[in-house]
């Protein structure tokens, strides 16, 4: 009888790990009530697995707000629908500042192209409190092609491949738009996510491919890739060498930002905190340092910005898909 | 090599050291308890495994878990008479037989050093063959995994230990389920009814909890175990030199056979242990003494699927595709870590992968110099009634199972997929196949759309393209040879020439 206490005990520890695993049962409540934000766990969702960027940066902002708060700021992942699982909890969460979520811009602004309407999340449903950063598009070929520029791959006189990291995604329109804008023959390759395109592309199976900046830069660096455009307004710091797109006459700009949100009519003073918090984030040695490590791009702007931003990205991208004819997804 | 010996400095770590503890200690204790298998209790572990935040420690933990099973399911074979895990039911013959004899300490001693050689060559081989195959990680392109998953699909559903017929059509229900959710070339919704929740797909860890944990838990309930054995008396651990002596060809028969087996789809330790238990018996000058208390009829087997357990991590850290089932739950475990296993992944990813491959000498010198003393232990564990355990499982696989992905749609699916899991089990479907076909089915379906592109439509590339075309081969080959077979047993021929050779160009 004592043993089989014994291995009840371990069996029981054991649920116990996966109870504590729940974590941040008691959430924050804070704003307008005269109490103190936060008063209790912060839920931050994130519409990504663990370990992409978006979650990474989650995660960074989620340790400087903790640090500045006090209090926990959990990240919950709810992968799927290019996000859109993660901002149906939010958008339907108590707007008290409870639950929170660092969004992709990719949702709102080229997603609705490539699915069906019923299916589009709206920026309207949220509040924007201010950006967080820029991630950069990169054209990339195997040096191996010996192709360094857009017009190189014009010369070219056979269909060209390109990776990309799936439907709806800033990737596959700024590649899709480079060769349609320049006549390009061309098809395109989906691939789940940046690795697996990374990894035909230094195979040579594909002949390029729109990447994330820090997806590639490494391979960049080394030589075994050759940057051939970013799709950036401007040159962007990690990469001084690489023209971008507009540069090359090929008049492209498709970026990916990422911006905090909060539900629709969450009190000011709270979005006020949570601003305050990000920005003294922002300006922490850890976090710049991250920033950098993953070719980020700092985006801290307004919230009023963002949505500015937003409007005029997606209609900018439904304009040029439109005048280009191009294909995202069989909804569009 | 430097990454090599940095492997083990990451093992070396207190806490990589005492997840690898943690993990073969409940390895070896599911091991011990009948029902329970590696895959199971994989899934039942795989949330807690993502809560412990370091991945080494948790991939460290859920390996453990595997080879642990395959040094405990020995000594209820031995003592009661009882595998406590399919890879044992063939050391049960000789084993139970040793220890009527008052040779169980011989049996459990000879197991143990079997184990221990088998584990710990097949290491040895991982360690060399993964950075060759890691080699190759750019030449790997869609048609080559397009060929391969189809040849994985196809040893998955002929080579398992159940009905062909019936493992033909759960891993066909396999690839079905693998095309749930948004195309990923059109964006088009496949039946997923509208659904957001299913624009995803299905999500693999979901069903394979469902499967092998849930479907695990519900069918232990209804077995009843008989009031508990008394176990035979352990003495004389250590194996005279004469025993050894018997023993070591069958440890090195066992070793290779184990070995081959573990690394092809469908493999893996169940198989292995039965096929070096069959040819201990065939080669043997005395065939009558198995059944009997023959030492060899313990070591190969023993062997064996000690070798298989290490040797099928090969095919999941180099390609990223999962031989059997354990290993499914631990890509599962792997891709909710946040990291794809791929060829790349001994490159990009070192301390990981020599850390979880290095943590499998320490765990298997863990495991030779623990599975004898704790014994008695658990031998006592075995009284757990199902009443108490099936409960508490179940607990902990449902709260696992939402934390995951913070989704109560996830859990509900998890559960039917457990009730469907119970009923295949009812009606003789292994729910193996139909796990390892929907992982594979993605992968299929995928690449061979991707291949098509990239050769513009020309379906001849596969064949061309050398790597793809060789292993398109052995596709025809596995496909071919049952029905040469038969054919050539209805003339009563005599094999004597490959039958196969004019499909093999195809």
């Amino acid at each position: 009888m004592r043993k089989q206490t014994l291995s009840l005990v371990a069996i029981a520890s054991g649920a116990a790990i996966a109870l504590s695993a729940c974590g941040g049962v008691a959430t924050s409540t804070g704003g307008g009530d005269g109490e103190e934000y936060p008063s209790g766990s912060v839920e931050m969702y994130v519409g990504a697995s663990a370990g992409g960027s978006s979650d990474l940066i989650s995660r960074a902002v989620s340790t400087g707000l903790s640090e500045e708060l006090g209090e926990q700021f959990p990240v919950i992942n709810r992968e799927g629908a290019n996000g859109a699982l993660a901002a149906s909890e939010v958008k339907s969460a108590d707007n008290d500042g409870s639950v929170i979520s660092i969004q992709n811009a990719s949702l709102f602004a080229i997603t609705p192209l490539a699915v069906a309407e019923d299916e589009v999340t709206s920026i309207d449903d949220f509040d924007v409190v201010g950006g967080v950063s820029r991630d950069d598009y990169v054209l990339v070929t195997n040096s191996d092609n010996g192709w360094t520029s857009i017009d190189d791959l014009k010369k070219e006189d056979r269909r060209i491949t390109y990776g990309t990291t799936g439907v709806g995604t800033g990737a596959q329109l700024s590649c899709a738009l480079t060769y349609e804008v320049g006549e390009i023959q061309s098809e395109a390759v989906p691939f789940d996510g940046g690795a697996p395109a990374l990894t035909a592309l230094l195979g040579n199976q594909v002949d390029t491919a729109c990447l994330q900046t820090g997806e590639a830069i490494e391979n960049i660096e080394n030589g075994k890739l050759t940057a051939l455009s970013v799709y950036a307004p401007e040159r962007i710091d990690f990469l001084p060498d690489v023209p971008t797109a507009s540069e090359q006459g090929t008049d492209v700009e498709v970026y990916q930002y990422r911006f905090m949100t909060t539900p629709k009519d969450t009190p000011q003073d709270v979005k006020d905190t949570i601003w305050d918090a990000m920005q003294a984030t922002f300006e922490t040695e850890d976090y710049q340092a991250f920033n950098e490590q993953n070719s980020l791009t700092p985006l801290e702007v307004s919230g009023d910005e963002i949505v500015e931003m937003l409007k005029s990205d997606q209609e900018r991208y439904a304009s040029l898909v439109e005048e280009y004819d191009i294909d995202l997804g069989d909804a569009s | 090599m430097d990454a090599f010996l940095n492997g083990f400095a990451v093992v070396a770590q207190p806490d990589t050291l005492l997840y690898c503890l943690i993990g073969v200690l409940i390895g070896m204790l599911i091991g011990v308890l009948p029902g329970l298998g590696p895959a199971a209790t994989m899934a039942i572990l795989l949330p807690i495994v993502v809560s412990i935040g370091d991945p080494i420690s948790g991939v460290v933990m859920m390996a453990g878990v595997y080879y642990g099973a395959q040094y405990g399911g020995t000594i209820t074979s031995v003592l009661l008479r009882l595998p406590g895990e399919a890879s044992s039911v063939v050391t049960v013959f000789d084993g139970f037989a040793l220890a009527k004899q008052g040779k169980a300490g011989t049996a459990l001693g000879i197991a143990a050093i079997g184990s221990f050689v088998g584990a710990t060559v097949s290491i040895i081989l991982l360690s060399l063959s993964a950075p060759l195959v890691a080699g190759w990680a750019v030449d790997f392109g869609p048609p080559e995994y397009a060929a391969l998953a189809l040849l994985g699909v196809l040893l998955v559903s002929t080579i398992g230990s159940g009905h062909p017929i019936k493992a033909l059509i759960a891993a066909s229900i396999g690839l079905l389920l693998a095309t749930v959710g948004r195309d990923q070339f059109s964006g088009a919704e496949r039946y997923t009814f509208g659904s957001l929740e299913l624009s995803q797909g299905i999500d693999f860890v979901v069903v394979a909890m469902g499967l092998f944990g849930v479907s695990e838990i519900l069918h232990n309930l209804e077995e009843r175990h008989g009031k508990p054995h008394v176990p035979a008396t352990v003495a004389d651990i250590w194996p005279s030199r004469a025993d050894l002596k018997v023993a070591a060809p069958a440890i090195g028969r066992g070793t290779g056979i184990g070995f081959f087996l573990g690394v092809l789809p469908g493999g893996g330790a169940v198989m292995s242990s039965l096929a070096a238990y069959a040819t201990e018996k065939r080669i043997s000058k005395t065939p009558e003494e198995f059944g009997r208390g023959s030492i060899k009829g313990v070591a190969a087997p023993e062997t064996a699927n000690n070798a298989a357990a290490t040797s099928s991590f090969i095919p999941l850290l180099t390609l990223g595709i999962p031989a059997n089932a354990s290993m499914a739950m631990l890509f599962a475990a792997l891709l909710v870590l946040g990291i794809t296993p791929s060829p790349a992944l001994v490159d990009e990813n070192p301390d990981l992968f020599w850390g979880v491959v290095n943590s499998m000498y320490v765990g298997n010198v863990i495991l030779l110099l623990l599975s004898i003393p704790l014994v008695g232990i658990f031998v006592r564990i075995l009284r757990v009634r199902p009443a108490i355990l099936a409960p508490i499982t179940a607990l902990i696989t449902i709260l696992g199972a939402y934390t995951l992905n913070n989704s109560t749609f996830d859990v509900f699916l998890m559960i039917a997929f457990g009730v469907i899991g119970y009923l295949m089990k009812k009606g003789g479907f292994e729910p193996g196949p139909m796990v390892l076909a929907f992982v594979l089915g993605a992968i299929l379906e995928n690449n061979v759309r991707r291949s098509l592109i990239i050769y513009d439509g020309d379906p001849t590339g596969f064949v061309k393209d050398p790597i793809s075309g060789t292993i398109l081969a052995a596709f025809v080959l596995v496909a071919a040879w049952p029905v040469a077979k038969t054919l050539l047993d209805r003339r009563r021929a005599p094999a004597t020439t490959t039958p196969d050779r004019d499909h093999a160009g195809v």
